[in-house]
């Protein structure tokens, strides 16, 4: 039974082929042309139109609204400006809120513990000062902006507002190479990178979805928001008179993240007519029926969907993260403890590229969150410098709630207006998170295209920051 | 199409499933604690995550996007002392193939041969959501069509004669408007009946073919039936051998199809998953 | 630390280096790569395929037009041809060579690569359509015969490469394109494209550039030793009799069942049109993504309205809003139609 199976198996495929070649090439075509006939037949027989159609009109009049000439952008730019700002402003106070109740109230609490149980102190350390402060970090600087930032932007997807956005912005993109619908992962990527490469599946053509992945990163995350506004603050902010400082700052972190967009379209555009000229492309765009959002139920899924989903990758990945430093602070060689090794030697090459040991040994331990940055910078520059009075010791992250403290710290750390400067790029143009990282690789399962949105941005971020400190060098030099 | 005639295949008992458990693990589907597999499809845009949140309870979010759900979302439901597993497949517009969530969605169908196939569509375009209705109908008839987004059909004025489609389509037509969760019990009612093989379809088949691929897949077909005695969609894997499918070519040089066939009527399945 | 200008000018230099090393294409690891292809078994098989393409056109192919076409020098072409006479692949015959059986078996198998492989990447990915030929130029060589009949089964067995030349078979015919060439067309007579020739490259792209492609009805109206003017589907092309020469028409048998002029980028907003069809330069995904959408012939069409920037145009097909790109929206005729009032 079996073997005559197999003989016979392969006649029906010889006989397909022969009969391919009688017929010629458009199969498909007729094939979807035959479908669609009876789908039409069938559909006319048993649906009538009765009456006025006034919900198309509705439809209507918003698209002709939001996809007009005159205003289509303006609409656009408002209302993403209302959701950053929403999202910003809002996510201060909550922050703050569970920062100090996890940070302030709690940690004292199971240090004490820790101490009451005669648990050893490098077991608490490791635990407590290392993994669970890690945790905090990343837990209350990114929850509340999370929390309001994809419900917000879940209701404007839920409305059907978004098609319309990759509509109006497609001719952008279309000059990079890209798709139009990059438009809303990049806008995702603004919450969370992991976020928008997951959103990047609308994306249906393959070659324009890689480079939606690719320079997702370019997008400035929620985690890396809070870097950039403290380092304009207490930097570029004190350079102007105190009046303008807020502006001056705040225009400074704008446009980091503008450069972020304009690093988009280039990448973009590089990827599309190199590495990825090959892949197919095809484009279509469906511009759905708009529909009344339903706002409770949206907030509690996209919460479940999307906050939930991120944090817990971003928690699983800032446990080993918080261990790892305070193991490294806290572990002697040779009279002087790795972090420090570390940093020795890392320095020459941070001075090189306009930051420093600590910055870069910072940002190495901080691949799992980009979150702990600040304050894993703080507490190894404390280290480093050896300022007494400040910070918790060897492997305790910090923050300072005053601006001039921080400045204090940085400055005898060693910092510079260039130092400030290229951190903000560099914390712009660098690797993804490992969380980032990971769901790349899980959406693109490739190896390849994982290692190049990772090395990509890397080789671009230190281009960058080496260029602009040597410039910075001459200038300085000539003047 | 008695009941009583198609009971004989299909046994109404919980030992003895009729889903496929083997092809169904292969495809990342564990059925150890369900009796049936029931897998939604549908056009992007049609409310179909809706109709799987509202059978399931689980809060899966439903985006007005095309092209949401890329990877299979998963869940459960109790109805008539039967356990049901639902699978929610990609939204797709077509099965024939172009894109990866094409493929899923068609493989699933075909070698995972779900006990009832949910196609979700949507009222207000009904033609283009037929596309993807018949072709479906080509490779299984235990096949309910969920016609949602019933209200957003009455507000533009269209009158939708269900019967009449269930007829020309040869299978089960239940209006819902799964927002509000209306016409769903029915829906469980219809999905029970076909799982249980307590109901039959005959369904559509496409016709209008050009004569020329008409007699091409006449040939080929009548070669996949004297092979394939039992399969229950030789003509639609004679249509994808013309177009020159290559997983459906790999599928018979590997002996997959006649996997399909030998589990699919007349013989009783005695509990082959053990 | 450096000083900071050194190691400004260190940078600089850094960045051209590897720029000039790795950029694609032009960069030197590509050309070495490019140059270390070219292994003697390579030359043997663009020589072969140089003969049958000889043979095929009537021309007289001697060592000579070897030197010429694979651009070697004519010892190395002398060598190459004795090399070639030894393995039994070409026979010498009064300055002229001839192919073997064998030899012909060859040089059929590379054309049968060089085609299926265009055909390739024209349907199944997105490379440039300048950039098939080179391309294929390339891989032809490294292609089994059961590779390439494994990619023709994927490609559901065409018969010709996307620039309409017939694909040999496996079993190693071929049938010759029938057709004249444009230049031999007598004005106002309706001739059909079928070929268009992918030698030279530079004047390829030229025409691929005027939007040329095959199927594309044409309608001469103007002949003179400068100029060529010519219809095609609705526009008006100018060129050199040189370019006009590399393309090949067929007489017209029937009428045209699409009467080109109109496409779907023409059409206004809050305009209707029927779909005639598509152009045959929209293919493989991109094709079969729209035709799964439902445009087909016959297909009523509604533009709704335009993106900002006037592209993309949203479109309504079967009750659906669907978004198309002008270039996309070019590939699809259509008749308009007058609005009635409902």
């Amino acid at each position: 039974m079996k073997k005559r199976g197999e003989t016979t198996a392969e006649d029906i495929l010889q006989t397909a082929k022969a009969l391919r070649w009688e017929i010629g090439g458009n199969i498909h075509e007729k094939l979807v042309e035959a479908i669609y006939t009876d789908a039409a037949r069938i559909a006319d027989r048993t649906v009538t139109r009765e009456g006025v159609r006034p919900r198309f009109d509705l439809d209507h009049s918003i698209d002709h609204l939001v996809t007009s000439r005159i205003w289509g952008f303006p609409i656009l730019l408002l209302l993403f400006t209302l959701v950053f700002w929403i999202t910003i402003s809002g996510a201060n106070v909550p922050s703050r809120i569970i920062a100090s109740f996890l940070i302030d109230t709690i940690y004292p609490v199971l240090s004490d513990g820790a101490a009451n149980i005669g648990l050893p102190w490098w077991l608490s350390g490791l635990l407590i000062d290392g993994m669970y402060l890690a945790t905090a970090w990343v837990f209350s600087v990114m929850l509340p902006p999370m929390a309001i930032f994809f419900p917000l932007f879940t209701l404007l997807e839920d409305f059907g507002y978004l098609p319309r956005v990759a509509f109006n912005l497609d001719n952008i993109f279309k000059k990079c190479g890209a798709h139009g619908k990059q438009a809303l992962s990049m806008m995702m990527g603004f919450g969370c990178n992991a976020a928008g490469v997951i959103a990047t599946r609308i994306i249906d053509s393959p070659r324009e979805r890689l480079i939606a992945i690719i320079t997702n990163n370019f997008a400035l995350c929620n985690g890396r928001w809070p870097t950039q506004i403290l380092i304009a603050t207490i930097f570029i902010g004190t350079l102007v008179p105190t009046h303008l400082a807020g502006l001056i700052s705040a225009l400074s972190v704008v446009s980091i993240a503008l450069l972020g967009v304009l690093l988009t379209f280039i990448v973009s555009w590089f990827l599309s007519k190199t590495w990825l000229k090959g892949e197919v492309s095809t484009f279509s765009l469906e511009l759905p029926p708009y529909r009344p959002p339903r706002i409770l139920q949206t907030i509690y899924t996209s919460i479940i969907d999307r906050t939930i989903f991120v944090l817990w990758r971003a928690v699983i990945f800032a446990l080993p993260a918080g261990a790892v430093i305070w193991l490294s602070t806290n572990i002697h060689v040779g009279g002087l403890s790795i972090a420090q090794h570390l940093i020795n030697f890392l320095d020459p090459i941070g001075l090189l590229l306009g930051l420093n040991g600590v910055i870069l040994l910072a940002y190495i331990v901080a691949i799992p969150a980009n979150e702990i940055v600040i304050p894993t910078v703080l507490m190894l520059t404390v280290m480093v410098a050896g300022l007494q009075g400040v910070g918790a010791g060897a492997g305790v992250m910090f923050e300072l709630e005053s601006a001039i403290g921080t400045l204090d710290i940085l400055n005898a750390g060693g910092w510079t207006l260039l130092t400030a400067v290229n951190l903000m790029l560099f914390s712009l143009i660098h690797n993804p998170c490992s969380t980032t990282i990971y769901t790349i690789y899980k959406e693109t399962g490739s190896w390849k295209w994982t290692i190049v949105a990772t090395l990509l941005p890397l080789g671009l971020g230190f281009t960058t920051i080496y260029l602009v400190a040597q410039i910075w060098r001459a200038v300085a030099f000539v003047l | 199409m008695t009941s009583e005639a198609h009971k004989s295949h299909s046994p109404v008992c919980d030992s003895c499933p009729v889903h496929h458990a083997a092809n169904l693990l292969k495809l990342g589907v564990n059925m150890t604690d369900w009796d049936f597999v029931v897998a939604l499809a549908g056009n992007p845009n049609t409310g179909k995550s809706t109709v799987f949140n509202a059978l399931t309870g689980l809060r899966q979010h439903t985006g007005n996007w095309p092209g949401k759900t890329v990877t299979r979302a998963e869940g459960g439901f109790d109805y008539g002392g039967h356990r049901y597993k639902l699978v929610d497949l990609p939204g797709t517009y077509s099965l024939l193939a172009t894109t990866m969530d094409e493929e899923i969605a068609r493989n699933f169908i075909l070698f995972g041969q779900p006990d009832v196939m949910v196609v979700v569509v949507d009222a207000t375009r009904l033609e283009r959501n037929l596309n993807l209705v018949l072709q479906v109908l080509e490779i299984t008839d235990r096949v309910v069509i969920c016609l949602n987004l019933m209200d957003e059909a009455r507000r533009h004025g269209l009158q939708i004669d269900h019967r009449r489609l269930a007829r020309d389509l040869g299978v089960p037509v239940v209006p819902t408007i799964a927002r509000y969760g209306e016409g769903l019990d029915q829906l469980l009612q219809v999905i029970a009946d076909i799982a249980t093989g307590f109901s039959v379809s005959k369904p559509h088949r496409i016709q209008h073919l050009t004569p020329a691929l008409q007699r091409a897949v006449s040939q080929l077909t009548a070669q996949i039936e004297s092979h394939y005695p039992r399969l229950p969609n030789a003509r639609w894997v004679a249509l994808r051998l013309l177009d020159g499918d290559q997983r459906i070519a790999q599928a018979i040089q590997r002996g997959e199809l006649s996997t399909l066939s030998s589990v699919t009527e007349d013989q009783p399945v005695i509990d082959r998953s053990q | 630390m450096l000083d900071p200008l050194t190691s400004l000018l260190v940078a600089a230099l850094l960045v051209t280096l590897g720029l000039s090393l790795f950029w694609p294409e032009r960069g030197l690891l590509s050309r070495w790569q490019r140059a270390r292809r070219v292994t003697d078994r390579v030359l043997t098989e663009d020589a072969l395929k140089h003969i049958h393409n000889c043979e095929m056109t009537g021309d007289r192919p001697t060592i000579q037009s070897i030197t010429g076409a694979l651009q070697i020098n004519p010892t190395k072409a002398s060598e190459l041809v004795n090399k070639m006479d030894a393995g039994n692949l070409v026979q010498f015959e009064k300055g002229t060579l001839h192919l073997t059986p064998t030899g012909r078996e060859s040089a059929l198998h590379i054309l049968r690569a060089h085609r299926i492989w265009e055909r390739y990447l024209a349907d199944e990915t997105g490379f440039a359509e300048s950039e098939w030929h080179l391309q294929a130029d390339y891989f032809e060589h490294y292609l089994s015969p059961a590779e390439v009949d494994a990619l023709s089964d994927q490609l559901g067995h065409p018969t010709h490469d996307p620039h309409g030349d017939p694909i040999p078979t496996a079993e190693g015919e071929l049938v010759d394109h029938q057709g004249t060439h444009l230049t031999a067309v007598d004005i106002d007579v309706p001739v059909r494209i079928v070929h268009i020739e992918d030698e030279p490259p530079a004047i390829y792209a030229q025409l691929v550039a005027e939007g040329l492609h095959i199927g594309m009805q044409v309608r001469v109206i103007e002949k003179s030793h400068q100029r060529f003017r010519f219809w095609a589907d609705g526009d008006e092309h100018i060129l050199a009799p040189i370019l006009a020469n590399n393309i090949t028409v067929v007489p017209m048998l029937e009428e045209p069942e699409i009467s080109p002029g109109m496409r779907l980028s023409s059409l206004k907003p809050g305009q209707k049109a029927k779909v005639l069809g598509y152009s045959p330069a929209c293919r493989g995904a991109e094709r079969r993504r729209l035709m799964d959408l439902g445009l087909l012939q016959g297909t009523v069409i509604k533009a709704e309205y335009t993106s900002p920037r006037g592209d993309p145009t949203a479109y309504r097909i079967r009750e659906a809003v669907i978004a198309l790109r002008e270039e996309q929206a070019n590939h699809i005729y259509i008749i308009r139609l007058e609005e009635n009032v409902a």
